[in-house]
């Protein structure tokens, strides 16, 4: 099987698993209790007027009638459109509050995957050049600390220590400052915590995996042969050792980096109050504004089908040796 | 009751047939088939006893939910202390998790040259040992010393108080349980780690916070592995359109972010603990399916599931009594490292106030002394050291066992 071939079965197979990710999500949604409906209904009986009837005009003004397959296709084409839905406590759509709060939730995110994949690989190099010793050690031990912190956690602790005792960075987030100076010196002091929380749980896993996969090239042949051709130890680490580990390791950080990535960013938004897409998200289940809940979650969700797809391209475009007809 | 009679039932099919035990060495002609034909019929004194836990369980739920009702399961007084305790939904699953684990360890108990072989592998990583030490504490306090102490209560008047020899300033807490030396108000032993703006013992919500996080850790994850047991040994021995459809639903599911999965049905179906272990349980079994069925496949191709098949064996038969005990090491495993990511997922959820408000799971209490932090840090500081400590532990423990029962897998991957 050609590259070709196996490139549009993944691109349909990732369009597949969209698409029935969204059908699931339907049909979640339809049977479950909706809080808003209950409220109209309570409201209705509480004043008097007949709860059935303030029933059928919310499922009339929300589109909910009509036979179940011409919502489901009613839905889909709206979700496809860019018509994600009304957000009834913003007063505003879906897709313009998620468009506001992306930003927040970009500032930070991009450089602590940033340094988290530099710092990750160097550490995990270093260790494979160095295993068993007491660095090597050392790096394994960051490593189950940034995999077992709970970083909601994390962030409060250093928010006590950083912002409550020393005061060396502001305990509040401070939106507008973010978003009119988003590159002056405040801004980076108040993104310096957050930025850490989310490197900490995103490096340790990325330092494991560079560890694992550049033990794997240590001992090689072709090292050794480097080696006794008189090769420098910064030349056999640079072109020997770090190409062959970056082929999976490039599959694995956006895969599996993309799961840590989002829900930590998620609890990270909420301790330090960036109002980006995970405070967005609370906000609404909080405030119970389904449309809004669901919209919050589907980004997540298309961003890890569009990574998965991704990662297998990537898998078959810089390893030559995969087989196109494995899974 | 949501089928919780099946459980034992599951115990006794998996104690079965992990005792393999060891073959009494004689020759072919010597065996008496008379006897084994006879042994065939399955009343072995383990499947009579898990028959019995499993009747008497039935028996105790069905008591409880139609005589009791909504009165305390047990409530007797001896020696002048009284014992009272009404289960739960929860409670009740967590004991038939509990008797599952008990029958598990049946085989072990019967093999001690394994143990002691699989123990001199795992004593040699000392984090873990300290790490099993340390949660093996951390579940008697949670399951059986809630059983006799007092639910954190609220006290208004011993809101705020620091915990032992820690001091703070004396117009802090409403009132100093403890002595006030020169304006601070020093903290004493009858709150140890300090109390909440609620007056409750930090102490005692920590313990209570241990039966929540074992809870949700243990029950589901077995009901996690149940499922990816038979998924994964299924897609592997059945091989053909099975595999790839269960496969494929797998992929499905893997996609969805799990901590988004979670939360969204937590949104949509309330969080009470019932819910999110349920949740945790049907929905998290993805990774350890794969694990499952990888492993599976190569022991199908081994020469004892051959010999089994052309001896006659049904596919269920050997998939139950030949592949599933020999992948149940990185079942095992896997199961370890399932643990904490749940306890974890278990603490955020009820962190952003997701979960049942009224329970003192240790993510709530960090919630509860976020607004706090400047004046009483340690409301939010001392339940997530435990819930840090339980997680790591849980972490070291995964990879030392990983280690010492399944040499096949790569350590650090």
């Amino acid at each position: 099987m050609g590259l070709k071939w196996y490139t549009a079965r993944r691109v349909a197979w990732a369009g597949v698993a969209a698409f029935v990710i969204l059908t699931v999500t339907f049909v979640l949604l339809d049977y479950a209790p909706d809080p808003e409906l209950a409220r109209i209904q309570f409201r209705a009986a509480a004043t008097g007027a007949d709860a059935e009837t303030a029933a059928e005009a919310y499922a009339e003004r929300r589109g909910l009638t009509g036979p179940l397959w011409e919502r489901y296709l009613e839905y889909l084409g709206n979700l496809a459109t860019g018509d994600w839905g009304w957000s009834d406590t913003r007063s505003q759509p879906v897709l313009a509050a998620i468009l506001t709060a992306l930003p927040y939730s970009l500032m930070y995110t991009v450089p602590a995957v940033a340094l988290s994949t530099v710092l990750g690989i160097a550490i995990g190099l270093y260790s494979a050049f160095n295993q068993y010793t007491t660095t090597d050690y050392a790096a394994t031990f960051v490593a189950f600390f940034g995999v077992s912190i709970p970083n909601f956690w994390f962030g409060i602790v250093l928010l006590l220590l950083f912002a409550v005792q020393l005061g060396w960075v502001p305990v509040l987030f401070d939106a507008e400052l973010a978003r009119t100076r988003p590159l002056s010196l405040a801004n980076a002091r108040q993104l310096v915590l957050p930025v850490f929380v989310l490197g900490t749980s995103a490096i340790a896993s990325t330092m494991r995996y560079a560890r694992a996969e550049a033990l794997e090239y240590v001992r090689a042949a072709f090292v050794k042969a480097a080696r006794a051709k008189g090769a420098s130890e910064w030349r056999i680490l640079t072109r020997h050792v770090l190409r062959p580990t970056l082929v999976p390791l490039s599959t694995i950080l956006v895969g599996d980096l993309l799961g840590i990535i989002l829900s930590a960013s998620y609890l990270v938004e909420v301790v330090f109050g960036i109002p980006g897409l995970g405070r967005l998200s609370l906000e609404a289940i909080r405030r119970q504004d389904t449309a809004l809940v669901l919209g919050t979650t589907l980004v997540p969700v298309l961003v890890a089908v569009l990574g998965n797809l991704l990662q297998d391209l990537a898998y078959a475009l810089l390893d030559p040796r995969i087989d196109y007809g494995d899974r | 009751m949501i089928g919780a009679e099946d459980s034992p039932g599951t115990g006794t099919d998996d104690s079965e047939s992990a005792d393999g035990g060891e073959p009494p060495s004689e020759r072919f002609e010597d065996v008496d088939w008379a006897s084994i034909d006879a042994d065939g019929g399955g009343r072995s004194p383990l499947r009579l006893a898990a028959l019995v836990a499993a009747g008497s369980y039935g028996l105790a739920v069905a008591s409880d939910r139609l005589v009791a009702g909504g009165d305390p399961t047990i409530d007797v007084a001896f020696g002048g202390v009284a014992f009272v305790w009404d289960a739960t939904a929860v409670d009740w699953l967590f004991v038939a998790t509990l008797s599952v684990l008990a029958f598990a360890l049946v085989p072990l108990a019967r093999n001690r040259r394994l143990v002691a072989y699989y123990w001199r592998r795992f004593r040699r990583h000392r984090p873990a040992v300290l790490s099993l030490a340390y949660l093996l504490v951390i579940f008697l306090l949670g399951t059986v010393g809630t059983l006799f102490l007092d639910p954190p209560a609220l006290d208004v008047a011993a809101a705020y108080q620091p915990p032992v020899f820690l001091s703070v300033d004396a117009s802090i807490p409403t009132e100093c349980v403890g002595p006030v030396v020169e304006g601070r108000c020093q903290g004493t032993w009858r709150y140890p780690l300090g109390t909440t703006a609620d007056g409750k013992g930090l102490l005692a919500l920590a313990i209570f916070g241990m039966r929540v996080s074992m809870q949700v850790g243990l029950i589901a994850t077995l009901i996690s592995i149940t499922i990816a047991t038979a998924v994964g040994a299924t897609a592997a021995y059945a091989g053909g359109w099975i595999d790839e459809a269960l496969m494929r639903y797998v992929d499905i599911q893997q996609t969805f972010p799990t901590f988004f999965l979670f939360l969204f049905l937590a949104y949509l179906y309330g969080g009470s603990l019932f819910v999110l272990i349920v949740i945790f349980g049907v929905t998290g079994w993805g990774g350890i399916a794969r694990i499952v069925r990888s492993e599976a496949l190569q022991r199908s191709e081994e020469t004892y599931v051959a010999a089994a098949r052309s001896a006659g064996a049904s596919g269920p038969f050997v998939v139950w009594r030949h592949v599933v005990p020999n992948v149940s090491n990185s079942i095992v495993t896997a199961a370890t490292l399932n643990i904490p990511v749940l306890i974890l997922s278990e603490a955020a959820l009820s962190f952003i106030g997701l979960g049942n408000v009224t329970l003192p799971s240790w993510g709530q209490t960090i919630a509860a002394g976020r607004g706090d932090l400047a004046t009483a840090w340690w409301v939010s500081t001392v339940p997530g050291l435990f819930l840090f400590a339980t997680i790591l532990a849980f972490n070291f423990l995964g990879n030392a066992l990983r280690d010492a029962l399944d040499p096949r897998q790569e350590v650090g991957r």
